[in-house]
């Protein structure tokens, strides 16, 4: 016999209507040490302000963790506790359940806190999956796992992480006479992968930080939802990515626009694009990816040739994969067969 | 005898630079028979784009002179600083330092401040804190280098600067050498050209104690770490900072112990005539700098602005928001303050900042690509002429 689970309540944080309707405070505010036109601060200030007051965060170790709580030195109002590179999943389960024990003990009082664990790409997509996995197996707990991905160990001045992008210059992949790619490799979708394993995680979505509003009723819907759930959010990063500070929003802009990041929100197994996103989905032509790049010195050394293979990739995802950006495999002749049968046994038997 | 030069840049613009004119130095004196060392501030790192860092060089006659003097943790009376770019004047705030440094701080009695600038000595003075003893400014005529960090874009920033020190300390190298060091490395006649011309084009002025801007650098003391929380903790940041008269508006609290004086190389400047008040740049500024005015206006809060451009960047009203160079400010006043006591005059100020191209115009070298690259045939033209 199932035993039914105890689930406590979430706080009910509605969508905010529009820029004018977003509350004034800040609860991430100023006085960090992060560079010039960092994009992950502003994650963390339009997450923290989603969130709102009853909140606690977690981070692992990262630029978002030593630039914002250098010693004596925080720019943090909500509480705010540092965790191990790879723990951000064990830290998220951990607050969840310490909170909710001590609220049935009486210790504490009982209301809805909001748990965030945030990680950055090396922490999240290279050491901390295993517990981030594991971490959204747990329907009992509410909390929210959000991976900021700048594409690199930005914080250690630019090491190559498994989410950098095809040819990135990065401190391992410097580009040579012998050698103009070092990085071959191509970068993995999180958010899709950690949808498509945990049927117990009723929220998954994509995020960008130049969208703001967007962004945060997304952050608002993954703390409303209940259980477990994932933000995977793309930050430009003018250090690692090496452009001027004053094009962060731009760049955010022009990852969407040219197809390289898809914004989607997976909601209780139902996907769905949103934003600009959206009409590319349904066909609408996407920027040149080029427009994209140039504007990058670490594609600085890119010729035509590996732009155009760039392009090819993109092109390849939004129209042969299952699911642009989330489900990077297609369906078998034997699939598609079926499929069609059924689908003329559909119409036959309507007929 | 030991001789110690401080190079203080721009984290991540211009860490290539640092290293390039502290390595220079060692190996020039290598040619005079001496020894060297060329090293970064650990604190500075992981360096972050923008935020001082320091990169040093000490020399000295034999290895355990040298030993001996490493024996702190940082030079602490250098015989010049250099400072590659002028905004640095205002002082250091760095990672590791808690508070604002004096550009001169770390200099010696006596000792030298080398800034590449377009200012005068006279304006830069506004900058430099003062300081007890004597000391010199020395000016080197040319805009901050944006040579960067990955792709390396050659302005001869480097020679120009080593060719200056043989001038200014030739206690601790000589031209002969340098020019020795710099063909040894780079076996290119232009940059021991480069040196050479900054060698004879680089200016003194002496500065006496009374001269030099009289504010006190803002410091504090932090609590050790025994003075500190069961685990560690310390406490959050209050949400909101009250402001007399400002009801209806909204200052968020901020962190007392990081601002952002001497991160800038720019500030906006704000039109609040033909703000429409959308939210945008209050919104997407990563450093939450906006302060909430009871007009509903946003006001560029200079303690927590860092000068990335982002409002700028977004604004969808022309010339509403324009990031002028911060070498043309005195101050880190409220610009909505000024334009709520007198609207004229502000207006005024503002066509000033904005229009004055010569002294404000300023960005970070590679705001489209190639715009550098093209720009430093120009400046090493005009450097070897």
């Amino acid at each position: 016999m199932a035993t039914e689970l105890t689930v406590l309540p979430t706080q009910n944080l509605e969508a905010f209507k529009g820029v004018k309707k977003l509350t004034v405070e800040e609860y991430f505010t100023s006085g960090h040490r992060t560079c010039q036109g960092c994009e992950s601060a502003l994650v963390m200030k339009l997450m923290a302000k989603a969130a709102g007051p009853r909140t606690v965060i977690l981070g692992s170790t990262g630029c978002m963790y030593v630039a914002n709580t250098t010693y004596y030195s925080t720019s943090w109002v909500v509480p705010w506790m540092h965790t191990q590179l790879g723990s951000s999943g064990s830290a998220a389960v951990g607050t969840a359940a310490g909170l909710k024990v001590l609220m049935r003990k009486n210790r504490i009082k009982q209301e809805p806190i909001n748990v965030i664990a945030f990680c950055g790409d090396g922490g999240g997509a290279d050491m901390g999956l295993s517990s981030i996995s594991a971490a959204l197996t747990y329907p009992e707990y509410n909390f929210l796992i959000l991976m900021y991905d700048n594409e690199s160990y930005a914080n250690t001045d630019i090491q190559l992480s498994s989410m950098t992008p095809y040819g990135a210059n990065t401190t391992f992949s410097p580009p040579g006479k012998a050698r103009r790619i070092l990085h071959k490799r191509w970068k993995k979708n999180v958010a899709g992968m950690l949808a498509a394993g945990h049927p117990e995680c009723r929220y998954v979505a994509t995020v960008d930080a130049s969208y703001a509003l967007e962004m945060m009723n997304r952050i608002r819907k993954a703390l409303t939802i209940g259980g477990p759930t994932f933000i995977h959010s793309l930050d430009p990063c003018p250090k690692g990515w090496d452009y001027d500070p004053i094009q962060s929003h731009d760049l955010g802009e022009l990852a969407v626009e040219t197809g390289v990041w898809p914004l989607f929100e997976i909601e209780d197994g139902v996907l769905k694009f949103y934003g600009k996103s959206k009409g590319i989905a349904q066909g609408r032509k996407r920027k040149p990816v080029r427009e994209y790049l140039l504007r990058q010195g670490r594609f600085a050394h890119f010729t035509d040739e590996d732009i155009e293979y760039f392009q090819k990739k993109i092109d390849l995802m939004w129209d042969r994969w299952l699911i642009p950006g989330a489900v990077c495999i297609e369906m078998g002749d034997d699939i598609r067969k079926q499929l069609a049968r059924a689908e003329q046994e559909v119409a036959a038997a309507e007929a | 005898m030991t001789g110690s030069i401080e190079v203080v840049y721009r984290g991540i613009f211009q860490k290539t630079l640092g290293q390039r004119i502290t390595r220079g130095i060692v190996l020039a004196a290598v040619k005079e028979g001496k020894v060297g060392i060329s090293f970064g501030r650990y604190g500075d790192s992981p360096e972050r784009n923008g935020i001082p860092a320091k990169s040093f060089a000490v020399v000295a006659d034999n290895e355990e002179d040298l030993q001996t003097y490493l024996s702190r943790y940082e030079p602490t009376d250098n015989d010049v600083t250099v400072a590659v770019d002028d905004t640095l004047c205002k002082g250091v705030e760095s990672w590791a330092w808690y508070g604002l440094q004096p550009i001169n701080k770390l200099t010696q009695p006596g000792g030298v401040v080398l800034t590449t600038s377009m200012q005068s000595p006279e304006e830069l003075l506004e900058d430099c804190h003062r300081k007890d003893t004597e000391w010199s400014l020395a000016v080197l005529k040319g805009i901050a280098s944006f040579s960067g960090l990955w792709v390396y874009k050659d302005d001869h920033t480097d020679v120009r600067v080593l060719g200056a020190i043989a001038r200014l300390a030739p206690h601790v190298v000589k031209l002969e050498s340098v020019e020795a060091a710099i063909q040894d490395e780079w076996q290119d006649e232009l940059k021991v050209t480069s040196a050479r011309k900054a060698y004879e084009r680089v200016e003194t002025r002496k500065v006496g104690p009374d001269e030099g801007n009289p504010e006190k650098p803002y410091e504090f003391q932090l609590p050790k770490w025994w003075e500190m929380k069961e685990g560690l903790v310390i406490p959050g940041i209050p949400v909101k900072q009250d402001v007399e008269g400002w009801e209806g508006g909204y200052r968020p609290g901020r962190n007392p112990t990081f601002k952002k004086f001497a991160t800038r190389t720019m500030r906006p400047v704000i039109d609040f005539e033909i703000c429409t008040k959308c939210t945008l740049c209050w919104l997407q500024c990563p450093d939450s700098c906006f302060d909430v005015t009871p007009t509903g206006h946003y006001d560029a809060n200079m303690e927590a602005c860092c000068g990335c451009g982002v409002c700028e960047a977004v604004c969808p009203v022309e010339k509403c928001v324009t990031m002028v160079n911060e070498a043309a400010f005195g101050d880190n006043a409220s610009q909505f303050e000024m334009y709520e006591k007198d609207t004229d005059t502000y207006k005024s100020w503002l066509k000033g900042k904005i229009e004055d191209k010569v002294t404000t115009d300023r960005y970070h070298g590679f705001q489209l690509r190639g715009k550098y690259e093209e720009e430093v045939q120009e400046i090493i033209r005009e450097v070897t002429k």
